[in-house]
């Protein structure tokens, strides 16, 4: 379990989006971004709203889709933290935060791609949230 | 000048070379042109891939210069002391090599050595073919010049595809810099060594995740399967190689599991028949960092029986 979940759009009043990932090419491999429009419904939502998660350390993150010409939408995909507007990023709780949604990503893609790779990937690389 | 980075003190010592810029396609490219005043030797261009950058001849130099030889040796646009683009549609292989022919032709380089090691093959390969008035031999090393099939490595999920799926590419490359980090000292030999004097200069010279970008993207251009982009131009490169009867050598790392090389020296070596090589050396996908100067005296030997011949 990833404990990351899709939840409605909370109330930005008195918040900012802090910039974390920016993703280019959400679609190299197709089925990343067929996962992405199922959960935010883009087909029908496209460019309107962004999609946001709920992360396990409780803070809301959203994801801002990006469309490009002459490519299927969404073309990529800005991930934010949304935080009080005037509070500093904790960047390690953000940092377990993105591979948590990395995981619900990877889960959820299915088919050849599994957590177990993405965690083994992580600990080849040390990476310390995938510890 | 060049360089806003801050380069560690033993990349300094080891990378004495001064630092040239040339706008090349429209970007600033960084670059060295060393070797005897006027351009008197027969240059030798060596080009780098993912996701080094000039340092990783550092130790090739060397025996090339003592031969007599010019050595220009440019920074990939995205790499190293070059300009880093922050957009993925900034990069195609198209791109790379007419930033190399920008560089070349307007240094006016001829009877060039053409050096391409990872991604430096596929874009040498391509200048070579596009430009051969201007080249008189090639040498290529862990790389590969054709669409498919792509090697078992690049094919597998665990870990390279994951490494840069979407999303996944920009927060292990990005922020946390793995492919020019451990991922480097992952394909070394001597990986105390690596790590002791060379892992930080190539840390260094990516020092936020907007300026890895290019480590994720060009995975991204190695060629899967039918869909995949550039496959007409590896089919070219391809084709062209299969043509191409001028000098060529060969040289591979003995324990090199990204371009294995039974299967890809040996198509190199089946593309062009003529070829001298495979010549094994120790070391892995990076068999510059274990074997640099014995890679350097292989190509001026080969060089030198050429001027002979």
């Amino acid at each position: 379990m990833s404990g990351v979940q899709p939840i409605p759009a909370p109330s930005l009043e008195d918040t900012r989006l802090a910039f974390l990932l920016a993703e280019d090419r959400v679609g190299h491999y197709p089925e990343f971004r067929a996962f992405l429009t199922r959960v935010f419904d883009l087909d029908r939502v496209g460019l309107a709203a962004p999609g946001y998660l709920r992360a396990p350390s409780g803070c809301a993150y959203a994801l801002v889709f990006i469309g490009r010409s002459g490519e299927p939408f969404p073309a990529g995909v800005e991930i934010s933290a949304v935080l009080p507007a005037l509070e500093p990023l904790d960047e390690d709780a953000a940092d377990r935060d993105l591979w948590a949604i990395l995981r619900w990503l990877v889960e959820g893609t299915g088919g050849a791609w599994s957590v177990t790779d993405l965690d083994a990937t992580g600990r080849l690389y040390r990476i310390a949230a995938s510890a | 000048m060049t360089t806003h980075v801050e380069l560690p003190q033993s990349a300094r010592a080891a990378w004495p070379f001064e630092p040239r810029c040339a706008r090349v396609d429209g970007w600033r490219m960084h670059y060295v042109d060393v070797g005897p005043d006027g351009g008197g030797g027969d240059p030798v261009v060596l080009l780098h891939g993912n996701p080094t950058w000039g340092f990783l001849w550092r130790e090739v130099i060397p025996p090339l210069l003592a031969a007599g030889h010019r050595v220009i040796v440019p920074d990939m646009i995205g790499f190293g002391l070059s300009e880093k683009p922050t957009r993925e549609q900034a990069h195609g292989l198209d791109g790379h090599i007419a930033n190399l022919a920008a560089l070349l032709r307007g240094l006016d380089v001829s009877n060039a050595t053409i050096v391409g090691h990872d991604w430096g093959g596929p874009t040498g390969l391509g200048f070579a073919l596009a430009n051969p008035e201007r080249v008189r031999a090639l040498v290529v090393m862990s790389s590969w010049g054709w669409a498919l099939p792509p090697s078992d490595f690049h094919t597998r999920v665990f870990p390279w595809r994951l490494m840069h799926a979407p999303l996944v590419g920009p927060y292990l490359l990005g922020r946390h810099n793995v492919l020019a980090g451990r991922g480097v000292y992952l394909s070394v030999v001597d990986r105390a060594r690596f790590r002791q004097r060379a892992q930080a200069a190539y840390e260094a010279v990516l020092p936020d995740p907007a300026s890895r970008l290019l480590t994720w993207t060009w995975p991204r251009w190695i060629p899967l399967d039918e869909g995949a982009r550039a496959l007409d131009r590896f089919n070219w490169i391809e084709q062209g190689l299969r043509a191409w009867k001028k000098p060529v050598q060969i040289i591979w790392g003995r324990d090199d599991d990204v371009f294995d090389r039974e299967k890809f020296a040996g198509r190199f070596k089946a593309l062009l028949p003529h070829a001298e090589g495979p010549h094994l050396v120790t070391g892995r996908h990076f068999l510059q960092e274990d074997s640099g100067p014995e890679i350097g005296a292989l190509i001026a030997d080969f060089l030198a029986r050429l001027g002979s011949a």
